[in-house]
């Protein structure tokens, strides 16, 4: 769908991200994963175009992609923003779909699998960190961009909550949908997501999925048992 | 890979809502976020008070003149309701502009990046200047639903009995509009350039505290700040005080207004390098100065009060426009002289806008001419036409005029009783004003921000 190419920034002398690269196919579910400071949200605003990189590029068949063309494949969800909070979350909802020109017939069908239903005559600010993340997951769903970049998901979302937005994305993600996830909780990356992108000080440690990660890890001389995501977390990075 | 046309042509459901275009969704969030500002609300509360203040003294004041409790008749005629009346009722929405507006428009720049709405509507693809001028044109309607206290003084003072003249009037309110979005574009780009919006409203009152002392300093120098001054947001409400609208004036004001909108475009950007923004800042501001520079050129300028006060009698106005040799005036008058003030004021300002091509020139060694006063020369004001000088010392209209006709050979018009302006007197207490002002508008003001709370909450 489209290549990471080569990304880098600093802040002043601070390397956030160095030649960062990878691939995201169409329709997948790609985790990117790292610890807190790995440059996780810095490389999803430098690919939404929010923030300025020193070098690299968003490619396209190659080529490096324009503005329009950034606009047009992916929309990103930054974790932490609670926008519009004085509007009530209904009216929040229909501002993103007339505003960005989202999917009028997806609306109800999120609103049940988010189970914001309850939640739609309320402030934005007024709502939990938990709720909150589930309305700003609606809003990313309902936009009409073929890919999404959500930074952290499941953050502030309880287990069940956790695991009925996971069914939702795969949900969508079925139905053609590509979602690029920033995700620190590895357990849940390992559960949702096709595969993974490790981040670690800026730098990429593997990309594939937990069979290829972890064979990357053997092939790198690692010791002990890669069983697990988390085992082949740490043995990468 | 499915397109994003493709995804976004699926049928609406019936509950979808309006297929508005993106810049009315984003005018009608800016709308909503208006009202929700409490500093837009405390704009409003305070309205009302103020300009009942103002008009109140201002009633008693031109009554009093008026004849009122056997103050003397014919007063009138020096007073015009637009400088008796309206000037100080409607000044209060200047002390607004500068105390209270800003804070409006910063919140409404700066709220959006501190929530994080800004990530997300950067995404729509709107040009970022899209997002600034919704911001811009719902403040300034805002500020016009605020400018309702003076609009009701005008039926309190109706009802009065008292004269209205509409031209003048629309003046008044156009130059308090055009300052409030003065004000919105600064408040705009400060919070734009501001990582705070406390940094922001530092920024914007620095800025207005740069004006006041340009003021000043104009005040003292004369030359170049002078005609700095002479652009600054307090010149220009007081032209259109006095119903003139001159067109340079005008022009560098929406200048401003664009540069200010165009720097908030610039930095509320956020995908652009610093080194990006500040070549932009730098272009943009030299298309300023450039834009800024042409547009002193504008010489046209219309006096719209009814007492012609920015104008000579029309009938001196066609005698001097007999006058084809170029007239120079060499004034030696100190900057804080005050004749120097009453001659521009009552003579020179009149004469260049009748005849462009006038050059006045002032000369003196000292700021306040105090001990100046003995030196051969100073007080003079020299005129030369066509190779011929006189020398002068009135400040006057008249003494101009008389001096000006005498150097061209040109016999003054005789004095016509039907071009005096008579004003017109109004000796009423204004009854209710008080309850309107300081009951009524805050009464109202409290009612609606609680109704837009609940709407809200």
């Amino acid at each position: 769908m489209f290549q990471v190419d080569g990304i880098s920034k600093r802040y002043g002398e601070l390397p956030a991200l160095s030649g960062v690269s990878f691939h995201v196919r169409a329709g997948e579910v790609l985790g990117l994963i790292g610890p807190n400071g790995a440059g996780k949200t810095t490389l999803f605003e430098c690919l939404a175009g929010l923030l300025p990189c020193d070098a690299g590029a968003l490619r396209i068949d190659g080529r490096p992609a324009t503005a329009s063309e950034r606009r047009n494949l992916l929309f990103y969800v930054p974790d932490s923003i609670a926008p519009w909070g004085a509007q009530r979350l209904a009216w929040a909802i229909d501002y993103a779909l007339g505003f960005f020109g989202g999917r009028r017939d997806l609306r109800e069908e999120i609103t049940a699998q988010l189970d914001l239903g309850p939640l739609l005559r309320r402030p934005i600010a007024a709502l939990s960190k938990g709720q909150r993340k589930r309305a700003l997951l609606g809003i990313g769903l309902l936009a009409p961009q073929p890919a999404l970049l959500i930074d952290e998901p499941f953050e502030g979302l309880d287990l069940r909550q956790t695991r009925e937005v996971a069914a939702a994305l795969r949900v969508h993600a079925a139905r053609g949908r590509t979602l690029f996830l920033s995700i620190h909780q590895i357990a849940d990356a390992g559960r949702i997501c096709d595969r993974l992108v490790l981040l670690s000080g800026g730098h990429v440690r593997g990309e594939g999925t937990v069979a290829e990660l972890a064979a990357q890890a053997a092939a790198r001389g690692a010791a002990g048992a890669l069983d697990s995501l988390e085992e082949v977390f740490l043995a990468l990075t | 890979m499915p397109s994003r046309r493709a995804l976004s042509q699926k049928a609406p459901s019936p509950a979808a809502p309006s297929r508005k275009a993106p810049f009315l969704w984003l005018l009608e969030k800016e709308w909503r976020d208006l009202l929700v500002s409490r500093g837009w609300w405390v704009l409003l509360l305070a309205m009302g008070p103020v300009v009942g203040l103002s008009f109140l003294s201002a009633m008693r004041t031109y009554a009093e003149v008026s004849g009122l409790n056997g103050g003397a008749a014919g007063v009138g005629e020096a007073l015009s309701p637009l400088i008796g009346v309206w000037a100080p009722t409607f000044s209060a929405c200047e002390l607004a502009a500068v105390f209270l507006l800003p804070f409006v428009a910063i919140r409404l720049v700066a709220g959006d990046r501190q929530s994080g709405a800004l990530k997300l509507e950067l995404q729509q693809g709107m040009p970022p200047i899209g997002l600034i001028a919704a911001k811009a044109i719902v403040a300034l309607a805002g500020w016009i639903l605020a400018m309702l206290p003076p609009l009701s003084a005008l039926l309190l003072w109706k009802s009065y009995g008292g004269t209205l003249y509409a031209p003048e009037l629309a003046a008044l309110a156009g130059g308090h509009i055009l300052n409030a979005a003065l004000t919105i574009a600064l408040g705009a780009a400060a919070a734009a350039v501001a990582e705070h919006p406390s940094t922001a409203a530092i920024l914007t009152l620095g800025v207005t505290v740069g004006t006041w002392v340009l003021n000043f300093f104009a005040a003292v120098q004369g030359g170049w700040a002078e005609r700095a001054a002479s652009y600054t947001p307090e010149a220009l409400v007081a032209e259109f005080q006095h119903g003139l609208v001159p067109l340079d004036a005008v022009l560098i004001a929406l200048v401003l207004i664009l540069t200010g909108l165009g720097l908030a475009a610039v930095w509320i950007r956020m995908g652009a390098t610093a080194r990006r923004r500040l070549i932009e800042t730098a272009g943009i501001a030299a298309l300023a100065v450039l834009a800024i520079y042409a547009c002193s050129f504008a010489r046209p300028s219309w006096d719209l009060s009814e007492n012609r006060a920015n104008s000579f009698p029309e009938a001196d106005e066609r005698a001097l426009l007999r006058i084809h040799e170029p007239l120079s005036i060499e004034v030696h008058l100190a900057p804080e002289d005050p004749r120097r003030s009453d001659l521009e004021h009552r003579a020179l300002s009149k004469l260049r806008r009748l005849l462009p091509d006038v050059r006045v020139s002032y000369v003196s060694a000292t700021s306040i001419g105090l001990f100046e006063q003995t030196a051969a020369g100073y007080g003079e004001i020299r005129y030369t036409l066509g190779g011929r000088h006189t020398i002068s010392r009135a400040t006057t209209e008249e003494g101009v005029l008389e001096a000006i006709y005498s150097l061209a050979g040109v016999k003054p018009p005789e004095e016509s009783d039907d071009a005096v302006y008579r004003g017109h007197p109004l000796a009423a207490e204004p009854k209710g004003a008080a309850m309107v002002f300081f009951a009524l508008c805050p009464g109202l003001t409290l009612a609606a921000a609680i109704l837009v709370k609940k709407r809200f909450s």
